[in-house]
């Protein structure tokens, strides 16, 4: 039988009240440490191609103070950033927000989803880390990257995801 | 040829090698140099005279082409089976194609002047998933595209409800006469873009103009005539008014061509229009398919009140987009409604897309504060500072950049809007001309709310619609409403039990 309630606006379910999940507790070290190694590859590319083109030890001071101030940023920024951070998986759909200065909040509902990927690299695999990423027929704009979850949790929501995507499909 | 049945491998007509020279030539007019280096080394390690050289190279090559094309005539085989189509192609190296009833999204049909007295047609097929448009079936009667046509559609028909049995099958939606052929080549962009990329070449051609009127000049001295700098400013316009109306006169001649007795007409849930005027295209796309429909005007275009409107389907990366888009060059207000109301039936179609309608909501004014501070007084207090030294007083001149931007921030705030019902929602936007976007909100595939600092101040948000075709944003609306928006829109979209492609 064909139904076709009302619905109020008011009583659709928002996000306001959602028990937001965090990212993993080791995200916030993975991401600092793998930032050091990047700064630390341009500080002795600096430093090299100072000492090999015979720069002034003043001048070169000088270079590798500018390039101090965002690297500080850099490390410092996961601490205001992640704990921003943070998922909510529905009955529905997955929904995720994100950021400091632009805040977003997006949600993928799973029957929208094509496919679900998880990664890590070997520095995330040290720390238990994983990201997930879910792909919609939008194109890369239309996917979703959530990097920094657990590697038990990414595995189980992948498969969760799986399985809300496989019913989905079938109740059509 | 036989009418499509289950079966046997066969090979097109063998007219199809037409196609295969043609499609050889446009490969090496793209990688020009790549290809014709092997030919050019032979020629000129060769003895001879130059000429000679020249024939024996033009002969060579076209024997390589034919003969090229007649291998890939050759190899090229298709069979048509019950739920797909397999092509079988490639002389040295063998590719199999398989393309599911499914997954085929349009059909579409070229048809050149030999073709046309043939009776023979070119079928290519959009498909979901590939980028490229290897799907071609060139040179099969059109008796054969027809009723593979139907045999495709019937797939859709027994997969989707069908509730518009009792309706006539076949219904003519528009068509495009001579008058329409002027407004499209006159709308044309491409021609504007033209005439800024001849802009360095008039340049020089402006050289010697001057010699030339110089030279007329004196020779019409001599003949007694008298003629001055003003008849010569004259004469200067006049050229340049000419060279205009050359470009417009091409730019028509192209509408023609391409769209000469353009026909759109809709039969049962596909949407198709053929025309052109020596190669004879034919598009087809089927409703179900459409994610997002556009209503265009560009300046020309509003001084004649027509549209363009074209309907978009789900892209899949790479550079085939334009071939997924479904163009309708030029409609009125009127008929544009009209044709939306069919085109998203049955659940939308209620909205008006004709950006002039009232009906539009505008977005917050707050949304001109950055815009005026990043692209006007910014960049027109940075080039009045830097430019000072060096310029003195006269860089103040780099102020008027301000007001002349916040005039265009204003225009740009004042086309911004959205309208939406319980089934869609549409987005218009627009500087000098403007645009519609509308959509289905149960065909949306993610939607994201985004708040910048000076938003959340303000309360306001922007809601980001990602379709299968590309995102759609409504900038600067109440927070509470994107929210309600968004929740709404995963209602639909969760609740939703048709399929959105």
């Amino acid at each position: 039988m064909f139904q076709n309630p009302e619905i109020a606006l008011d009583e659709l379910p928002g996000t306001e009240l959602l028990d937001w999940q965090n990212l993993h507790p080791n995200y916030k070290r993975c991401l600092r440490i793998q930032r050091t190694i990047g700064i630390l590859i341009v500080v002795a590319a600096i430093t090299t191609a100072t000492m090999l083109l015979n720069v002034p030890l003043l001048k070169a001071g000088l270079l590798l103070s500018i390039v101090a101030v965002p690297a500080l940023v850099l490390l410092v920024w996961p601490a205001i950033s992640v704990p921003r951070q943070g998922y909510v998986v529905r009955d529905k759909d997955i929904v995720f927000r994100s950021g400091v200065v632009w805040q977003s909040v997006t949600a993928i509902p799973f029957n929208r989803i094509q496919h679900v990927e998880t990664s890590s690299t070997p520095l995330d695999r040290r720390f238990k880390i994983a990201t997930l990423k879910l792909f919609t027929a939008g194109g890369s704009s239309g996917d979703l990257k959530i990097d920094g979850l657990g590697q038990d949790v990414a595995e189980q929501l992948r498969y969760f995801v799986l399985e809300k995507v496989g019913t989905s499909i079938e109740s059509t | 040829m036989k009418a499509p049945e289950t079966g046997d491998w066969q090979r097109t007509s063998p007219f199809a090698i037409l196609f295969f020279i043609g499609r050889t030539l446009r490969l090496i007019a793209k990688n020009a140099w790549q290809s014709l280096a092997p030919l050019f080394v032979v020629m000129l390690s060769s003895e001879g005279g130059l000429l000679d050289k020249i024939v024996l190279g033009g002969v060579a090559f076209a024997i390589i082409i034919v003969t090229g094309s007649v291998l890939s005539y050759w190899f090229f085989r298709f069979q048509i089976l019950d739920d797909s189509i397999l092509i079988r192609q490639g002389v040295l190296k063998k590719k199999q194609l398989d393309i599911k009833f499914d997954r085929i999204q349009g059909i579409n049909t070229q048809q050149n002047v030999v073709y046309r007295y043939l009776g023979l047609v070119t079928v290519s097929f959009d498909t979901a998933g590939s980028a490229s448009s290897e799907g071609n079936l060139p040179a099969v009667t059109r008796p054969f595209a027809e009723s593979l046509r139907a045999r495709i559609g019937r797939k859709h028909d027994v997969a989707e409800i069908d509730d518009t049995q009792d309706e006539p099958s076949t219904r003519a939606l528009m068509r495009l006469d001579w008058r329409d052929m002027i407004r499209i080549g006159l709308a044309d962009r491409r021609a504007l873009i033209l005439v800024a990329f001849a802009g360095p070449l008039f340049e020089r051609i402006e050289e010697n103009a001057e010699r030339a009127v110089s030279e007329f000049v004196a020779v019409a001295a001599e003949m007694g005539l008298q003629v001055d700098a003003g008849n010569a400013v004259t004469i200067g316009i006049t050229i340049g008014l000419l060279l205009v109306l050359l470009l417009i006169v091409v730019s028509i001649a192209a509408a023609a061509l391409r769209f000469h007795n353009y026909e759109l007409f809709l039969e049962r849930r596909t949407l198709r229009s053929h025309g052109g005027l020596f190669t004879r295209h034919e598009h087809s796309m089927d409703l179900g398919k459409i994610q997002t429909l556009r209503l265009q005007q560009g300046i020309v275009q509003r001084l004649l009140g027509r549209y363009r409107m074209t309907a978009r389907q789900a892209i899949s990366g790479g550079g085939a987009r334009s071939r997924k888009v479904f163009d309708i060059p030029v409609v009125t207000a009127a008929l544009a409604d009209q044709l939306r109301k069919q085109l998203l039936a049955p659940e939308g179609g209620a909205l008006t897309q004709v950006p002039t309608s009232s009906q539009f909501v505008p977005i917050s004014p707050y949304y001109m504060r950055s815009r005026l501070l990043f692209l006007g007084l910014l960049p027109a207090a940075i080039a009045t500072i830097a430019l000072w030294p060096k310029l003195g007083g006269s860089s103040l001149m780099f102020l008027l950049w301000a007001p002349a931007t916040a005039l265009l921030v204003y225009r740009n705030w004042r086309r911004a809007g959205y309208l939406h019902d319980d089934n869609e929602i549409v987005r218009r936007s627009g500087l000098l001309g403007y645009r519609t976007v509308g959509l289905l909100f149960r065909k949306v595939q993610r939607v994201t709310v985004t708040q910048s600092r000076y938003q959340r101040r303000k309360d306001l948000a922007s809601l980001h619609m990602y379709m299968a075709s590309g995102s759609v944003r409504i900038p600067y609306i109440d927070h509470a409403t994107a929210k309600q928006l968004r929740d709404y829109i995963l209602y639909k979209v969760e609740s939703s039990q048709k399929a959105w492609h």
